[in-house]
């Protein structure tokens, strides 16, 4: 995006994947090892990387929380027979919803900018996240290649 | 067998992970007809036939009763069968190409202190999650594998257990309650079995009854493991038998969990065709030792190459994940320099520690010379293998921090440095440095504008981030070095012609600005970025040499117009001093420094008190922005200055007092800006004397002390200052000082700024320029300027 007229335009291709795995130390809950990962090491700073986890971390821990809302969500759904879900979001789908617009988010704001693209865990069944590592190719004459490609290939 | 039924159920539709094919295999929903039969048919017949008499016989409440019993049935039978038990999407190619193969079976990982094994599924490609289990007629991966239930026709997960489990519980309650009431019914018609209610009855208690064990079995079953925390499949593989379970909360948080937990999200989801973010390169990069950073230094020819638009977008490219290029060849440089200047000086004080030197290093070399004139100045130098070419580039240029919040701030300063050049420029023909003023300039208003925060920032940010950090901290080196410049300029201008002074000092706000940017840069050298050292002696070197020679014959047409009193003071340091710090041996620059502060003191003893504390305090504002004819960056030295540099040197005083007059005027204009270089420069008025005094004492001993930290480059530079260059130094100081005072507001702080402080000094020299001619000392500088020192 943002290509300038007469300026040569890099391209970015999928380098390599980083998967942070799950933290079972605590049992199943879902949480993410925070643990910084070497290839990233030189392609953004540890401290963002652990904000991030730590942010997705707490997300889902909130989402997860047995305690009222739960019990109430619990209740009036047996109490109209499970048709309260086809009308009302759960709450652990709105956190997850929060989760997408925050990993966007960070995917704008700090990952992109770094070459780096963070996948949501829902995608991969919550058992990693996955960091796809991009790399500059160097430039390319077509403006629409680089933005296709890193779009494809971030899929 | 299996594989058929495999494959039929690849093709199943319900819960299945993989690819689904056309295979429809009917024999599997066999399980699940006659359970939905049976049920929905027996409880039909029920009510048809059971019911009526019931009601009439015991209460409306019978049926309704059985009704809700029955509606819960079915919803959590429905819910059990149709609802997605938590299969695990398939893993892409990507995820196992390293586990496929030489992947060991097992991976174990600590539950609670206990060691799980997690195994690879070749089927899924990633090792299972604990508690997660390949179900084979689903052919999926499931978490919290329970077990598959042919009456469902589904696995039972994690999802989809509490349904199974309340569709059991409700089932066995629902048999049960048929089963009585059928009962009492047949007990009351015994004599007449063979009627259709009563035949009726009797086939659906037998169902029931028929149902019942198994049901209650499974009920009961379920109803121990969910107390226990186990789900059947680890109940009949024994994984816990005489073993410890690490999944259970405990009986009541087992079923608190069963029951009340909320419900799990899907996996298996539609691909979602997000909006992904754009990659787009250049890429940020964290590390920040590899960049050079590119400070050009120029000589009296300094060309600033203000790329402020460049760093605009840097930081616009941060914000837009549009990283901006590594940084462009010059900047390459900064990060050398920063690089070096981090190694060199550690982390905190990397960018800042290192650029002051290279700052001065490139004065040094811009005189000509290409190692520092100091010892002190070689100390820091460490991470400069060979001199490198520092290129004062305007802060904004050069200091493309990632730093986003710097770097806007140093993207803005070097937009008003731009704006400070794009004004009319006094630079004499001979003044080479005009360009390389406007670079300070420049520099020191964008330092100015941020000088502290971006300077404390940067230190932080270099910690955080060292590419950011970096980049300020090369900022403060720019402003440094421009705020010289730019004091050079304006006041070598004026200097030099007697007119440019003033017209420097006169210049649009942005000389304050940049004045007192360049003051607040000098202070800022404290911080440590900016080499106080270096751009202070640049300063300084240059202030007294064009305020000497700018100043003698024009300084009393100068003094004038430089009421305003920056454009005095940098006239004054021009004229009586036009001595390069960087040039000047350390000696020379504390005598200069002493000396400036002594003319400068005495030319505000000249002139008239009031107008002289006005000055002052124009001239802390003048110095701020006057001084600061390069912009207010200067000028923070000026607030030191303006109070030392009065009495003190003659040239400065007179070059002061008249710049303050007509500094005054420019002040006005400048007010606003000096506003941050300025409120130090009110301090620094009072102060001002003091701080001259103290700078130049300190410029000697503890200018640097004064500013500790960043003191450290300052601290070489004020020493060799005092004694050589008193004017100059204290000008420098001064600066430093504004740009200190900005920070802290305070004389000492002033100090801080060594070479800054020359720079006032030199500024206030100015103003006394017909004082100071009569003291005027020729000192040869680096590069064989030669500077007039005013004594």
């Amino acid at each position: 995006m943002g290509t300038e007229m007469g300026q040569k335009r890099h391209s970015a291709s999928l380098a390599n994947k980083v998967f942070i795995q799950r933290d079972y130390s605590e049992g199943t809950t879902c949480k993410f090892q925070t643990k910084f990962p070497s290839e990233l090491e030189s392609r953004i700073e540890r401290t963002l990387f652990e904000d991030t986890v730590k942010t997705l971390n707490n997300y889902y821990a909130e989402a997860e929380k047995i305690g009222g809302q739960s019990y109430l969500e619990g209740c009036l759904a047996c109490a109209t027979a499970y048709l309260i879900f086809l009308c009302v979001e759960t709450r652990y789908e709105k956190v997850l919803k929060k989760i997408a617009k925050y990993i966007q988010e960070q995917n704008e704001k700090i990952y992109a900018p770094r070459g780096l693209l963070i996948t949501d865990p829902i995608e991969r069944g919550m058992r990693v996240i996955e960091i796809s590592i991009y790399e500059d190719r160097g430039s390319s004459g077509s403006s629409s290649g680089s933005s296709s490609v890193s779009g494809s290939t971030a899929r | 067998m299996k594989t058929l039924a495999g494959f039929a159920h690849r093709g199943s539709t319900f819960s299945s992970g993989s690819v689904t094919s056309a295979r429809f295999k009917p024999t599997k929903y066999i399980p699940v007809s006659t359970a939905a039969t049976l049920l929905v048919g027996s409880t039909t017949l029920f009510f048809v036939f059971t019911c009526p008499w019931l009601t009439k016989v015991i209460s409306p409440a019978v049926p309704l009763y059985n009704g809700l019993v029955f509606l819960f049935v079915l919803a959590n039978f429905s819910m059990a069968t149709f609802m997605d038990p938590g299969v695990y999407p398939r893993a892409d190619e990507d995820e196992d190409k390293d586990d496929d193969f030489r992947a060991p079976l097992y991976k174990n990982v600590e539950i609670k202190g206990i060691q799980v094994r997690m195994k690879w599924c070749a089927t899924c490609h990633f090792y299972r999650p604990p508690r997660c289990s390949h179900c084979s007629v689903c052919d999926n991966c499931v978490e919290d594998f329970d077990h598959h239930c042919p009456w469902v026709n589904n696995c039972i997960g994690r999802r989809n257990y509490r349904y199974f489990f309340l569709f059991l519980l409700s089932l066995s309650i629902h048999m049960v309650g048929v089963f009585s009431f059928g009962l009492i019914f047949v007990l009351h018609h015994r004599e007449r079995l063979g009627a259709l209610h009563t035949t009726v009855t009797l086939v659906v208690m037998c169902i029931a009854g028929l149902f019942f064990i198994p049901v209650m079995g499974l009920t009961g079953f379920h109803m121990v493991l969910v107390a226990r925390g186990r789900t059947t499949n680890e109940q009949v593989t024994g994984k816990f038998r005489g073993g410890v379970n690490p999944f259970t909360k405990g009986c009541c948080g087992n079923v608190e969990y069963v029951l009340c937990s909320p419900l799990a999200p899907r996996y298996m989801l539609d691909p979602r065709k997000k909006p992904h973010a754009k990659i787009q390169p250049p890429f940020i990069r964290p590390d920040l030792s590899e960049r050079q950073i590119t400070i050009k230094v120029s000589d009296n020819g300094i060309h600033t190459t203000i790329i402020s638009s460049k760093s605009k977008s840097s930081l616009d490219g941060l914000d837009d994940k549009e990283t901006q290029p590594p940084l462009p060849p010059k900047a390459d440089r900064y990060n050398q320099l920063k690089s070096q200047l981090t190694s060199s000086e550690g982390k905190k004080h990397k960018s800042t520690a290192p650029l002051c030197f290279h700052q001065q290093l490139s004065c040094h070399s811009l005189s000509g010379k290409t190692h520092p004139s100091t010892p002190a100045m070689y100390k820091f130098r460490p991470s400069f293998g060979t001199m490198p070419k520092v290129h004062y580039h305007t802060a904004g240029e050069k200091i493309i921090m990632p730093d986003e919040r710097k770097t806007s701030a140093i993207l803005e300063e070097g937009v008003r440095g731009h704006d400070y050049r794009s004004e009319p420029n006094l630079d004499l023909p001979e003044y080479t440095n005009a360009p390389l003023h406007r670079t300070f300039q420049s520099s020191p208003l964008q330092l100015d504008s941020d000088p502290i925060n971006s300077r404390s920032l940067s230190l932080k940010q270099g910690q955080r981030r060292p590419e950011k950090g970096q980049l300020p901290a090369l900022q403060p080196q720019t402003v440094t070095s421009t705020p010289y410049k730019s004091v050079f300029s304006p006041n070598t201008l004026s200097n030099r012609n007697g007119s440019l002074s003033y017209d420097s000092l006169l210049n649009p706000s942005i000389s304050p600005a940049t004045a007192s940017e360049c003051m607040a840069h000098r202070g800022m050298p404290s911080m440590g970025f900016h080499s106080p050292y270096l751009p202070t002696k640049m300063c300084h070197i240059r202030e007294p040499e064009m305020q000497r020679h700018q100043v003698a014959p024009t300084y009393s047409p100068v003094m004038p117009p430089r009421g305003v009193g920056r454009q005095s003071p940098h006239s004054r340091d021009r004229d009586p001093s036009p001595v390069r710090y960087d040039n000047l041996s350390q000696t020379i620059m504390a005598s200069i420094q002493e000396r400036k502060e002594m003319e400068e003191r005495e030319k505000r003893q000249m002139l008239h008190g009031r107008s002289q504390t006005h000055i002052y305090a124009q001239d802390s504002g003048v110095f701020d922005g006057g001084y600061g004819l390069p912009p207010n960056v200067c000028y923070p030295d000026g607030p030191r200055g303006p109070g030392s540099r009065g009495p003190t040197p003659p040239a400065y005083g007179g070059s002061r007092d008249n710049l303050m007059g007509v500094g005054l005027v420019s002040y006005g204009q400048r007010t606003p800006v000096l506003r941050h270089a300025g409120s130090t420069l009110g301090r620094a008025p009072r102060t001002s004397s003091t701080s001259l005094h103290t700078d130049h004492s300190s410029t000697n001993s503890s200018h640097s002390r004064a500013t500790a930290p960043e003191g450290l480059y300052r601290s070489p530079a004020h020493q060799p200052h005092s004694p050589a260059m008193p004017r100059s130094p204290s000008y420098s100081h001064q600066k430093l000082s504004y740009i200190s005072a900005h920070e802290r507001t305070d004389s000492p702080q002033a100090m801080k700024v060594n070479g800054q402080m020359d720079c006032h000094p030199s500024a206030q020299g100015a103003t006394h320029s017909p004082s100071r001619h009569s003291n005027v000392k020729k000192v040869t500088g680096v590069g064989g300027t030669t500077y007039e020192i005013s004594v």
